[in-house]
């Protein structure tokens, strides 16, 4: 059997072990260790790699803002944080049609902006705000469905977890991927506020009412906000500013949400003790993750699938966004049984090679010359009048600027240097598309991980009138997925390149 | 005996959390020195030179190398982190396929699994230990602080005997409650 074949054999061996109940990690990493031995015919190999990368991997200085980020999210649970945000979007929407709904996904959207982790978001929210949803008066699926959602917002909004995990698999700047992510979750969150209303208009009986408080009173919610605007000021504003790493970032967020919870009277020993073992559950399932996903991939890029598949869909001339639109279904379906991280671990060092040959026209070399050529024009007296002319009127016509005009003027755009950009910008832009999509499989029907969280937080709500409202908020995220493929320049707006 | 499993993988949990504490402060206090000490370089150097000299003098400033315990600290606390994880299944699973099984098969695959995973956390604690003896034969250090880097080995290596030892007792569970056919562990 050549490597090639015993790399593509892989595939549904390792599927198959997932699906009989074996967890995700150790899948991973019983394929790639056997793997590895078929290939190499040595079993030395895998031990010998063995002897390091179970502690290169986990003391990764990059990785080690995970344990930090789900940290900062039980503090900020502790703190009063998730309470606080509810209230407030509820005394000024709670009036509305489906307004105390809408609260909730708003304060699930605030607390996504402290917490990297969407079953943390779902969790925290759930447990603040289903019984004020049911006490209202809201129908037990809707109300379930509302909160599955909104939890997904833990990790389109910055930080995010998964997206740590994404850039430093992809090697993309951590700073730039979250500040992608935030108009798409902004998107998110009002997307899930139409959704709201569209169901309220449909089923007016799922949503009770209630009178508006005074607008002092609402004022003064508002005002006990603050420490997440602080802390999210300071952790994504720091990163961005570049006041410290993102790493330093999640240390000083969970220092700071941890004094917050302490002043509050939140955190106590007990509360302490368990911020600890819930964080050591999650972290060390993540990093398991980790570990057998490396053993995988190590063993795959030995066999030269990546490349070959990258080569092949290049050879193939197929069109970049029927290739992209193929991926993220394929996310979707799989999404349905298989959670968040995993699949990006298991797909991304397949997908994204293929991703990052295609072009899909992010970037426009002639746009990128006649840019520096104006700077330059305008920014030079210098220039003598007949090459300035020229220049202009190359400009004028959309054609591009030779070399040795380019140096006339003192500006240098190459292919090399467009290429480059818009490697990154592609990097970028998918990342956050599969961000959502790998987000969508926790509220799809059957095996989503947030319907179940919420789910069980209601003894009276049956599962089934859960999966019927979710679709509602499943469909606003297929309708933004298509908008934000459509549009890249959505996710790339915030971006600086250079 | 399940008494004492339960108490040593919590145990090493919490040990691991305040680790974590511990580096967690360890940045913040390099960041709040890089801070100031570019304020008195900066704006407070010119407004006050001497009060900005004497705290300098001091050494305020980064921690330098933080990042070298930073790594081998967070590589102990994952390590001590699984225990627990192992001991309340805590690992992520697709059981959407099997629950339509039967309770029999879905506990002879659970047992399988376990003794697998049991043996991957034996063979990561010995190849561990290997690596350390590898580490300590070269003598090699970190960069900056200069310790020898088998001593993040051998505090992970620890922790990973702990994990080892959980994943065996689980193992040892799991055939039980195969033999047997009743649950003993959730």
């Amino acid at each position: 059997m050549s490597d090639l074949a015993i790399g593509l054999l892989s595939f549904p061996a390792l599927l198959f072990l997932i699906f009989a109940r074996v967890p995700i990690g150790l899948a991973m990493f019983v394929t790639g260790l056997v793997g590895i031995v078929m290939v190499t015919g040595n079993l030395n190999i895998p031990l010998g790699r063995l002897k390091s990368e179970t502690y290169s991997t986990f003391s990764s200085y990059s990785l080690s803002i995970v344990p930090m980020f789900l940290l900062m999210g039980y503090f900020a649970t502790l703190g009063g944080m998730s309470t606080a945000l509810f209230k407030a979007a509820e005394g000024f929407l709670g009036h509305r049609r489906g307004g105390v709904a809408m609260a909730a996904i708003g304060a699930c959207a605030g607390f996504g902006a402290i917490c990297g982790s969407s079953l943390a978001t779902a969790a925290t929210m759930g447990r603040v705000a289903l019984p004020e949803l049911r006490r209202y008066g809201y129908a037990g699926g809707f109300s379930t469905a509302t909160l599955a959602a909104g939890g997904t917002l833990g990790i389109l909004i910055p930080p995010s977890v998964v997206l740590v995990i994404y850039a430093i698999l992809t090697e993309q700047n951590i700073a730039k991927l979250f500040l992608a992510a935030f108009i798409p979750g902004i998107l998110a969150a009002l997307g899930y506020v139409v959704a709201v209303s569209i169901y309220v208009r449909l089923y007016p009986e799922s949503a009770g009412t209630r009178a508006a408080i005074p607008y002092r009173e609402r004022f003064r919610l508002l005002f006990d906000v603050w420490p997440v605007l602080l802390v999210f000021g300071g952790v994504v504003g720091g990163i961005y500013a570049g006041w410290f790493t993102p790493t330093e970032g999640a240390a000083v967020g969970a220092a700071g949400t941890g004094l917050i919870a302490l002043a509050n009277g939140g955190l106590t020993v007990a509360t302490l003790k368990d911020s600890f073992t819930t964080t050591a559950k999650s972290t060390a399932m993540i990093f398991f993750i980790i570990l057998g996903a490396g053993f995988y991939n190590g063993f795959l890029a030995l066999t030269n699938v990546p490349q070959e598949l990258a080569d092949f869909v290049l050879s193939r001339g197929f069109s970049p966004w029927a290739i992209l639109a193929l991926i993220l279904v394929f996310y979707l379906v799989l999404g349905c049984v298989m959670d968040s991280l995993s699949m990006i671990l298991l797909t991304i060092p397949i997908f994204f090679p293929v991703i990052s040959v295609l072009d899909f026209g992010l970037v426009d070399l002639i746009a990128m010359q006649h840019d520096a050529a104006r700077t330059a024009l305008a920014g030079a007296a210098d220039i003598a009048p007949e090459i300035r002319a020229e220049v202009e009127a190359l400009i004028a016509s959309g054609a591009e600027i030779s070399r040795d005009l380019q140096k006339e003027i003192g500006i240098r755009v190459t292919q090399g240097m467009a290429d480059r950009i818009a490697l990154e910008r592609t990097a970028i832009w998918f990342g956050i598309l599969v961000l959502i999509v790998v987000e969508v499989g926790l509220i799809t029907p059957p095996v989503g991980m947030n319907l179940f969280i919420i789910n069980a937080m209601d003894r009276n709500t049956r599962m089934l009138e859960t999966y019927k409202a979710v679709l509602f908020f499943v469909g606003s995220d297929i309708l933004r997925v298509i908008l934000l493929a459509l549009f890249p320049a959505i996710t790339l707006f915030l971006i600086p390149f250079g | 005996m399940h008494r004492f499993i339960e108490k040593l993988a919590r145990g090493m949990a919490l040990l691991g959390g305040m680790v974590l504490t511990l580096l967690i402060l360890l940045i913040c206090v390099s960041v709040l020195g890089r801070s100031l000490n570019t304020l008195l370089h900066g704006w407070i150097g010119q407004m006050m030179p001497g009060f900005s000299k004497w705290l300098l003098d001091m050494g305020i400033g980064p921690v330098n190398g933080d990042f070298e315990i930073v790594e081998a600290g967070v590589a102990f606390a994952i390590f001590a982190f699984l225990p627990l994880c192992q001991l309340n299944s805590g690992h992520a699973v697709v059981d959407i396929f099997t629950s339509k099984l039967s309770p029999r098969v879905n506990r002879a695959l659970r047992m399988l699994t376990e003794i697998v995973f049991a043996a991957v956390l034996v063979l990561i604690a010995v190849q561990l230990f290997g690596g350390m003896l590898a580490k300590l034969r070269f003598g090699e250090n970190t960069f900056i602080l200069q310790f020898p880097v088998w001593w993040g080995y051998a505090a992970s290596f620890c922790a990973a005997v702990v994990a080892a030892i959980v994943g065996i007792y689980v193992a040892a569970v799991r055939i039980r409650e195969c033999v047997s056919g009743k649950e003993i562990l959730l």
